[in-house]
């Protein structure tokens, strides 16, 4: 396989996770607004802290209200982080990578993509938005439902898995990282309090993660247990350790390269070895910083071994 | 007669399908006895069946409008291109033996330029030449074939005489659109398949397959082949995917190639470098090499010149071939063949004025109202002047183009291309067409496409079939024309 294709089949997986969970945490903050409060709104400026886009989005909006934050995080091509321009990026990628994948999948995507950019502004309006996102989700689920199904466990397919599972691993350790900074904050504010427990669902929810840890954490929803299942998980596929298994698995069928597994097993025993009592009561942001570090080097070296497209020649040939 | 047929006019011009009206032609027969018997509904069923095929099959070519890059559908037209057998196959003769006389040329031109030195070709059609490529001179690649892959367009005059319009050797394209046609119509009409004898066309893919694995300089070795495209914003994008699934042939840009120390060609995998033999470009000459060409190229490969004049690679359409696709030395093409090959050519040549000649750019200063003006060096139908359309303004500034470089431009008379009954939102009317067939050159053979792609002209009256400025296409059938009526008459018996 090129290291061309190999390199877009991996984007193609972060591209349409990223697509989903943008939707996904749009939709859930709509309904936290509705549960918290007047006073003690988040408000919607912390979407814009979870994908890490301040600059960006300060430099094309004046204020961080609802409408705007939903249209920088949804329908903003000149953020390239937008759920457009995830989809839209996805599909570039697809255009010149289609034989590698199943070609219902260009068929779904570009009915996607389609119906983003005719429909998308009743994502602004609370009152259109829930159906509008779930149709989007459906959207990105029925794509990864094809790759899953029909396509075989070949190169191609590894790289894909690899990507989504990283977008994963990433997106999930921001959504933890941003909510859970302003609820341990919070634990002083008496007002706060009797909230709290709703925030931390809605942490689950954003991750789609509620009913799963009903069923197997079996304990009430507040914060150690909360983190547990979110970052150390063995069976929840959102899990920042469940999807890190499922890229040592997808690599094993790669050709071995040293320091791609080296920089995935520094990560997971970071995980591995937390002791989150600890950090919640000294401070999660820093922990998680070095994760989301841990998982730069992974993404490194995962370019590094595969997509070397700029390495010189000769050093390759003598490789 | 239903559907419209009745108000079908050929209106002066070469008619494929009648020889007037309500007068099919023979090896058109069976095919009209059909369409005649549809009702207008049915016909416009069939012409959404084929749009929602095109469609599905995702058969699309990419326009560049308003700065955006868009995918359009294929325009189709259901209604076949008929070609009776024995024409074909005079006319197959006539390409093959063009495409010998420009191999032996370009070869020769590269070499001793002995065409030069006869004084049969004018030394200064070559200095001016802009596809003549300095850096190939001495190479004979593999058979001393340089243009693999030619296609050739035909176009025919009032009189029925077909002539080669030009010859695209640089990065002909279209071929996929005659391949998936076939597969669209055969959707739409497969009622005609059983009472037509229509020649297959779907052997093209594997001709060249072998003709690319035959190049490989590593005999005895598998060879790795590859397509090297400039990516999915070129507007030929769909045909390079589409070709190098059906040869199995990796789809590679510039940046996935590179050339080792060795002067070999190597793909860049997942698993590290992999040699590559044969090296299918569908990018021009210029941006091919940043070394030898243009250095601001980012589609080519760094060394991918020098790879190929060391042997380690084989490049088809070998680089240079060009320089036998311009319109001046198109012109020289019937004395090239009687000079290389002792023969008269069997194809005509549109009459051609050459500007560069003082008393044939007279002769078209004189007469710009009736002529096309052509430059030497455009494709896809740009840049050109159709005389008795144009407003007086246009032709005054063409004549001053002409005067600044007379080199540049050749002019032909306006001929009035031949037409064929296509289904519009008006009804069943005549449109102009031409024929663009592809022909493959191996050291030990010529291979011809069996009929090719014809292109229409949608607009009414236009004469512009390029896609690129709305042309559409149609199926094109080569029948036999005897066989045609004996079958005609026992349908549903389909001859092995």
């Amino acid at each position: 396989m090129l290291a061309r294709v190999a390199d877009d089949l991996y984007w193609l997986g972060r591209y349409l996770q990223r697509a989903e969970n943008t939707a996904r945490l749009v939709a859930v903050n709509g309904n936290l607004q509705l549960d918290l409060p007047r006073g003690l709104r988040t408000g919607w400026a912390p979407l814009v802290d979870i994908v890490g886009a301040q600059a960006c989005f300060r430099a094309l909006y004046s204020q961080a209200q609802e409408s705007e934050v939903v249209r920088f995080l949804m329908l903003d091509e000149r953020h390239p982080g937008s759920m457009l321009a995830s989809l839209s990026r996805a599909r570039e990628i697809l255009r010149s990578v289609r034989g590698a994948v199943p070609n219902e999948m260009w068929e779904r995507l570009n009915e996607l993509y389609w119906f983003v950019r005719a429909d998308g502004e009743r994502a602004l309006s609370p009152r259109g938005r829930p159906e509008f996102l779930a149709r989007l989700v459906d959207g990105c689920l029925a794509l990864t439902g094809i790759l899953v199904c029909s396509m075989s466990r070949d190169l191609a397919f590894q790289f894909v898995r690899i990507g989504a599972n990283l977008e994963q691993a990433d997106m999930t350790t921001r959504i933890v990282d941003v909510r859970s900074t302003s609820l341990i904050e919070g634990v002083a504010s008496e007002q706060l309090a009797p909230f709290a427990d709703i925030q931390w669902m809605s942490v689950l929810r954003s991750l789609d993660a509620y009913q799963m840890y009903r069923r197997h954490a079996r304990m009430r929803v507040t914060g150690v247990p909360v983190l547990r299942f979110l970052l150390q998980d063995r069976e929840f596929p959102r899990s920042v350790s469940f999807c890190l298994q499922r890229i040592d698995r997808a690599l094993l069928k790669l050709p071995a390269q040293r320091p791609v597994t080296q920089a995935l097993a520094r990560v997971a025993a970071l995980l591995r070895d937390a002791d989150l009592e600890a950090l919640i009561r000294t401070g999660l942001s820093g922990f998680l910083d070095e994760v989301q570090i841990g998982l730069g080097v992974l993404h490194d070296a995962i370019h590094a071994a595969y997509f070397r497209r700029d390495a010189n020649p000769s050093d390759l040939l003598r490789s | 007669m239903s559907a419209g047929w009745q108000d079908y006019r050929c209106d002066g011009a070469y008619d494929e399908l009648f020889e007037a009206p309500g007068w099919p032609r023979p090896a058109a027969q069976s095919l009209w006895a059909y369409l005649q018997a549809r009702t207008p509904q049915e016909l416009a069923e069939r012409r959404l069946a084929a749009q929602l095929a095109i469609k599905t099959m995702g058969v699309t070519f990419t326009v560049c409008a308003e700065g955006r890059n868009l995918d359009r559908a294929w325009p189709f037209d259901i209604i076949p291109r008929v070609i009776p057998r024995r024409e074909w196959e005079a006319t197959a003769r006539g390409l093959r033996q063009r495409a010998t006389a420009l191999n032996h040329f370009i070869q020769d031109i590269y070499g001793a330029q002995r065409i030069v030195k006869d004084k049969v070709l004018p030394a200064q059609v070559l200095a001016e030449s802009a596809n003549f490529r300095p850096q190939c001179a001495g190479v004979t690649p593999r058979g001393g074939v340089w243009a693999h892959i030619c296609g050739s367009d035909l176009v025919r005059d009032a009189d029925g005489t077909l002539y080669v319009l030009e010859d695209n050797l640089r990065v002909p394209s279209g071929v996929s659109y005659m391949l998936e046609n076939r597969m669209v119509i055969k959707r739409v009409w497969p009622e005609l398949f059983e009472t037509t004898p229509i020649l297959p066309v779907d052997d093209y893919p594997a001709q060249l397959y072998d003709l690319l694995a035959a190049l490989s300089p590593r005999a005895g070795e598998p060879p790795t082949l590859a397509l090297l495209t400039p990516g999915s914003y070129n507007s030929a994008y769909f045909e390079h995917v589409y070709l190098a699934q059906q040869m199995g042939l990796e789809l590679v840009e510039g940046a996935d190639l590179f050339v080792g120390d060795d002067d070999g060609v190597y793909l860049r995998t997942v698993y590290g470098p992999r040699r590559v033999d044969v090296i299918y470009r569908r990018i021009d000459d210029l941006f091919l090499d940043p070394e030898a060409f243009r250095p601001d190229s980012v589609l080519g490969c760094p060394g991918l010149l020098r790879a190929w004049m060391r042997g380690k690679v084989a490049l088809v359409n070998a680089p240079g071939a060009g320089v036998a696709d311009d319109k001046v030395v198109y012109a020289y093409v019937p004395a090239m063949i009687k000079y290389y090959l002792g023969e008269d050519p069997i194809l005509p040549n549109v009459p051609t004025f050459l500007c560069l000649d003082e008393k044939q750019r007279a002769h078209v200063l004189a007469n710009l109202d009736k002529l096309v003006v052509k430059p030497a060096n455009e494709s896809g139908g740009y840049g050109m002047l159709i005389g008795p359309r144009a407003s007086r303004a246009e032709r005054e500034e063409f004549g001053a183009r002409i005067r600044a470089q007379p080199r540049n431009y050749i002019a032909q008379p306006t001929l009035s291309l031949s037409t064929a009954p296509t289904v519009t939102d008006e009804g069943i009317e005549p449109r102009h067409l031409d024929l663009r067939p592809f022909i493959l050159s191996r050291g030990d053979g010529v291979y011809v496409t069996t009929g090719g792609l014809t292109r229409v002209a949608m607009v009414r009256n236009s004469l512009v079939v390029n896609s690129s400025q709305g042309g559409g296409s149609k199926d094109t059938w080569v029948v036999d024309a005897d066989d045609a009526v004996a079958r005609a008459e026992s349908p549903g018996i389909r001859a092995a």
